[in-house]
């Protein structure tokens, strides 16, 4: 193990390492044991320190905590991990299986011949980092944390959320729900699908920032996790986009969309 | 630094009755409530959330110091650990740890991602309950486990003492904490480190 990183235990354990540190730490944990028997250790050491912060929440909390949880069901067990790859790999041909996606307007895939771009570029600052990992979680658990998989990263929905301009929209068609996180002062959007099915093979989900004339810009790759869902942060800026929306695409993206979105969100 | 054995001057058992470990409801508890939680029984979470809520929003607004966005917060944390139940690994440490985990995680983030100046305004610790943490006064109320942390607290150098807290209770990284306490960059985070060591060998590893 490098020691440099060993000595980021005491940090990560105390969550005072920035993103872009966390990040590579984790990626580090998924290889490293002593580094993860380590944090282990420390992170439930240094929660004897909540023993001197104790406080009463107000009464009207446990009624909203109560209420809230009434509506949400929740995930299974992990059952086995299917460690579905990231679907980093460029896929020249693809046969169209007309495979049923969410929706039924979205049978038509023309999958050959789309052209393949490098939608990770760009990743300038340290703030996708986050996004990233919470993705690589997402994709196949592949990054180590202290329950199975990692339920507080840092949510792309709660950080969008948190600027003070931030809006909500949200579409269901069918079983699939999509909600949008967007603040223009941030730049950033973010989405959440629930109900998502996998991608059929060969195919992956991409993200679009789409402007009131209709064009598309790519905003990244998404993945649905084994509960149907997919959540990340867009990639790039939304700039003037007016829409975000999703569409089915050959695996590694396409430049443009090449299917009818799945659906499409208003960013106005 | 590390080769003296801080253990023999604590008033309580390095065992492992650990830290986390005496909870307001016991470990091996926490972790049936989650296990029914899981199945969707509200009646354990309710449980779950009076056994554990002053811990969580305690440390919560800690961290956040605004009230209003602490509870958001901390409703957000039950929130996840609903879903995440059956998530919960009891292999790899408390029910307890596991809640607390969550918690400062999620403060964390938001601290840092809603505009880290806010909580240093001066209006908002005004408008906290809190007053500013001293490991060397004794509140009055103060729990056993409260005194034990407190003692063993007093086990590591001021430079780890203020480093830690600095982390884990003020929610800032390492290199702000550099900045705060005038350490040369990137020796914050092995005085992080040598302090929790420090009192994890004073307190037991907790199961």
């Amino acid at each position: 193990m490098s020691p440099d990183l060993h000595h980021l235990s005491g940090a990560y354990a105390v969550d005072a390492l920035d993103e872009a540190e966390r990040a590579s730490f984790e990626q580090h944990l998924a290889v490293c044991a002593d580094c993860r028997a380590e944090v282990a250790e420390l992170t439930a050491t240094s929660h004897a320190l909540g023993a001197l912060t104790e406080a009463t929440p107000p009464p009207a909390l446990r009624a909203s905590v109560l209420s809230g949880i009434a509506r949400v069901r929740p995930l299974p067990p992990v059952t086995g991990d299917a460690g579905e790859p990231a679907p980093a790999d460029p896929v020249t041909s693809v046969p169209v299986t007309g495979e049923p996606v969410a929706t039924p307007d979205a049978g038509a895939t023309p999958g050959a011949g789309a052209d393949v771009v490098p939608l990770r570029r760009r990743r300038t600052v340290a703030w996708f980092a986050a996004a990233a990992a919470a993705a690589v979680i997402a994709a196949g658990g592949l990054v180590w944390s202290p329950w199975s998989d990692g339920p507080a990263q840092p949510s792309p929905m709660a950080q969008v959320a948190a600027a003070a301009d931030a809006m909500r929209v949200s579409s269901t068609k069918g079983s699939l729900t999509a909600e949008v996180a967007y603040s223009s002062q941030l730049g950033k959007a973010a989405i959440d699908l629930t109900g998502l099915p996998p991608a059929p093979a060969g195919k992956t989900y991409q993200l679009w920032y789409i402007g009131a004339d209709g064009s598309a810009r790519p905003a990244g790759l998404l993945t649905a996790d084994p509960d149907g869902r997919g959540t990340m942060m867009l990639e790039g800026v939304a700039g003037s986009a007016a829409n975000v929306g999703v569409t089915v695409e050959p695996a590694g993206g396409s430049a443009q969309p090449t299917t009818a979105p799945l659906v499409v969100l208003s960013l106005a | 630094m590390m080769g003296d054995m801080p253990a023999a001057s604590s008033g309580a058992p390095a065992s492992g009755e650990a830290a986390a470990a005496v909870a307001p409801t016991s470990g091996a508890d926490l972790a049936d409530l989650l296990r029914r939680s899981a199945r969707g029984d509200e009646d354990a979470f309710a449980a779950l959330y009076d056994a554990t809520s002053r811990r969580l929003f305690g440390l919560v607004l800690r961290i956040v110091r605004d009230h209003a966005m602490s509870e958001e917060v901390t409703q957000e944390v039950y929130l996840d650990v609903w879903r995440h139940c059956a998530r919960f690994d009891p292999g790899r440490g408390s029910a307890l740890s596991w809640l607390m985990t969550i918690a400062h995680r999620t403060a964390v983030d938001r601290v840092r991602a809603s505009e880290a100046a806010r909580r240093r305004d001066d209006a908002h610790a005004a408008s906290s309950q809190e007053v500013e943490f001293d490991t060397t006064a004794e509140a009055a109320q103060s729990s056993l486990e409260a005194q034990r942390v407190r003692r063993a607290l007093t086990t590591l150098t001021d430079a780890q003492r203020s480093a830690v807290e600095l982390a884990y209770l003020g929610g800032y990284t390492h290199t702000e904490v550099a900045r705060l306490l005038d350490l040369p960059l990137g020796t914050a985070k092995t005085r992080i480190r040598d302090g929790l060591v420090r009192l994890r060998d004073t307190l037991g590893v907790p199961a």
